[in-house]
């Protein structure tokens, strides 16, 4: 081993102005792409990506003919599948090996989802043109919907990071998942989420999957950036506040 | 000789999770070579080394590393790109390579330039002996490889600081020999903090020990010195001494004692390992054989 000098550390003499942090971060995000893209949950995507283009493909079967209930209830369910493979997004066998580098989760997170949204994009797409024309409901609403769905997902990921020592949030977002779905049906259509268009609570429907979509992603940016508790100035016993995560245990 | 300047100071760390304290008013210091880490179980020895790893920030207490103090994210980005760390449990992502897998981490430390960083992983992963399986993937790779995987991922981008989370466990006694020539050379220039189970590893590796019981420092000083503490207070008896805070029977059938002897003992030379037990007085419960 060799000691330390020489060339590595000119190579990793940075510019100290703040204009100068930019190309650095631009080129760490480069070379981070082909490795981050690696590591994408490809096995769960491949599984539940198959299994809503064949649900969305079972609306095609000559002896079907489905209303437009049956096109949202098939898209949601879709959707839902989606979302699924949405929370093994934040799995990261690596994540304790990785924790004190200087490119944050928050950057190597945001990567990932930047990496799966045009995937997922045309996943959705292609799903939703599946549906007979008759029973495709509007793009625009149901797109909000599986949107929402992805950010609770991601949402639930994130909470099991920061409350956790685990490295694979998927599994546990997923159940969550399976098990809050059928709970869903259980809530009056005056105040729940499965409205469909006609119906007189529509627009509460759509405002409450915006805003599910709103609050799941702001916590997602509030709750990703490390470190995953705050420091706390000077010399000062600790304060009432336990710590709430056993991150460092 | 004049003394080796000091390279971290740590000053009154405290963290609590829930009732309990894992760190409770944490003083120390640390200067370039290899400082060990002792404490038993639950003692609060990792999250000492996350904490100083900047993994997870303390309720309370301050430390400046290698000059940079890390309450600020600056501080904290600028001692990041000084620190390698190896945490207990190293976890990977399988289907990588030896190589793909350190040539990410070094991309997370921001060396962008590929021809270099190339040249940078090759070079860590030749120091820890793995340059002849860098293609293979990480699953097909035994667990003494794959830890040496990840002291070559903390080892890449030549940090100055090394935090080093007991390192070889369930490592052989063959790859425990390797480790330590590898921590003895990365200690050579930089600032190492190994924590460990092992005495055998510190009182072969380390300038300098501490030692950690129930949150708290309880020694801070050389191996010599801790050593010292059990002086006049080991013997050798035919049977069990009651007296003993520690006693076992040795290969030779007669029984080593720890503790304070009776009159006209048969004293024995300490080791390192009977200063450590003496220092935690009992506070373990596995002190007492």
């Amino acid at each position: 081993m060799r000691s330390r000098s020489g060339p590595l550390q000119r190579m990793k003499s940075r510019p100290p102005s703040r204009t100068g942090r930019c190309p650095l971060f631009r080129a760490v995000l480069r070379a981070l792409v082909p490795p981050v893209w690696r590591t994408l949950p490809w096995r769960a995507a491949a599984l539940a990506g198959a299994g809503g283009l064949l649900l969305a493909g079972s609306t095609r079967l000559p002896e079907r003919v489905p209303d437009q209930g049956a096109g949202w209830a098939v898209l949601r369910l879709v959707a839902l599948l989606g979302a699924v493979a949405f929370g093994f997004i934040l799995d990261d066998p690596a994540r304790h090996t990785t924790a004190a580098a200087p490119v944050g989760r928050a950057v190597r997170a945001g990567l990932r989802t930047a990496l799966a949204l045009p995937v997922a994009a045309v996943w959705w797409t292609t799903a939703l043109l599946l549906i007979p024309g008759p029973a495709r409901p509007p793009a625009g609403p149901v797109t909000v919907e599986a949107a929402a769905m992805a950010t609770t997902a991601l949402a639930l990921a994130t909470a099991v990071i920061r409350c956790t020592d685990g490295t694979r949030p998927g599994r546990t977002t997923a159940a969550r998942l399976a098990l809050a779905a059928p709970a869903l049906a259980l809530v009056p259509d005056r105040w729940g989420l499965l409205g469909v268009p006609g119906e007189p609570w529509w627009t509460g429907t759509q405002v409450r999957w915006a805003s599910v979509l709103c609050l799941t992603a702001l916590w997602c940016a509030v709750a990703t950036p490390e470190p995953l508790r705050r420091w706390r100035p000077g010399h000062g016993r600790p304060g009432d506040r336990p710590g709430r995560t056993s991150a460092a245990r | 000789m004049t003394a080796a300047p000091t390279t971290l100071t740590a000053s009154g760390l405290t963290l609590r999770y829930g009732g309990t304290r894992a760190l409770d008013d944490v003083s120390l210091s640390l200067t370039r070579g290899v400082t060990g880490l002792l404490g038993p179980n639950g003692a609060g020895k990792t999250t000492l080394l996350r904490v100083l790893a900047t993994a997870v920030p303390p309720d309370g207490g301050e430390f400046r590393a290698l000059g940079h103090d890390p309450r600020g994210s600056a501080g904290r980005l600028a001692l990041r790109r000084e620190l390698g760390y190896l945490p207990q449990t190293p976890g990977f992502h399988p289907d990588f390579t030896a190589f793909a897998f350190v040539d990410y981490v070094a991309i997370l430390k921001e060396l962008t330039d590929r021809g270099a960083r190339h040249r940078e992983v090759r070079r860590v992963l030749d120091a820890v002996d793995l340059g002849e399986v860098r293609g293979k993937r990480l699953k097909r790779l035994s667990g003494g490889m794959r830890q040496r995987v990840a002291l070559a991922a903390a080892l890449v981008g030549d940090p100055g600081f090394l935090v080093l989370d007991e390192p070889t466990v369930g490592l052989d006694p063959e790859q425990r020999m390797r480790f330590r020539e590898l921590i003895a050379e990365a200690g050579e220039g930089r600032t190492v903090l190994l924590s460990t189970h092992q005495t055998e590893d510190v009182a072969m590796l380390c300038h300098r020990v501490v030692v950690l019981a129930h949150g708290r420092v309880r020694f801070e000083g050389t191996p010599a010195e801790l050593t010292a503490r059990a002086a006049g207070r080991v013997w050798s008896s035919d049977r069990r001494d009651p007296a003993a805070r520690a006693g076992w029977r040795t290969g030779t059938g007669t029984f080593r004692n720890v503790g304070d002897p009776p009159e006209g003992a048969d004293l024995l030379e300490p080791t390192l390992e009977d200063g450590y037990l003496l220092t935690l007085d009992g506070e373990s419960a596995g002190v007492t054989a």
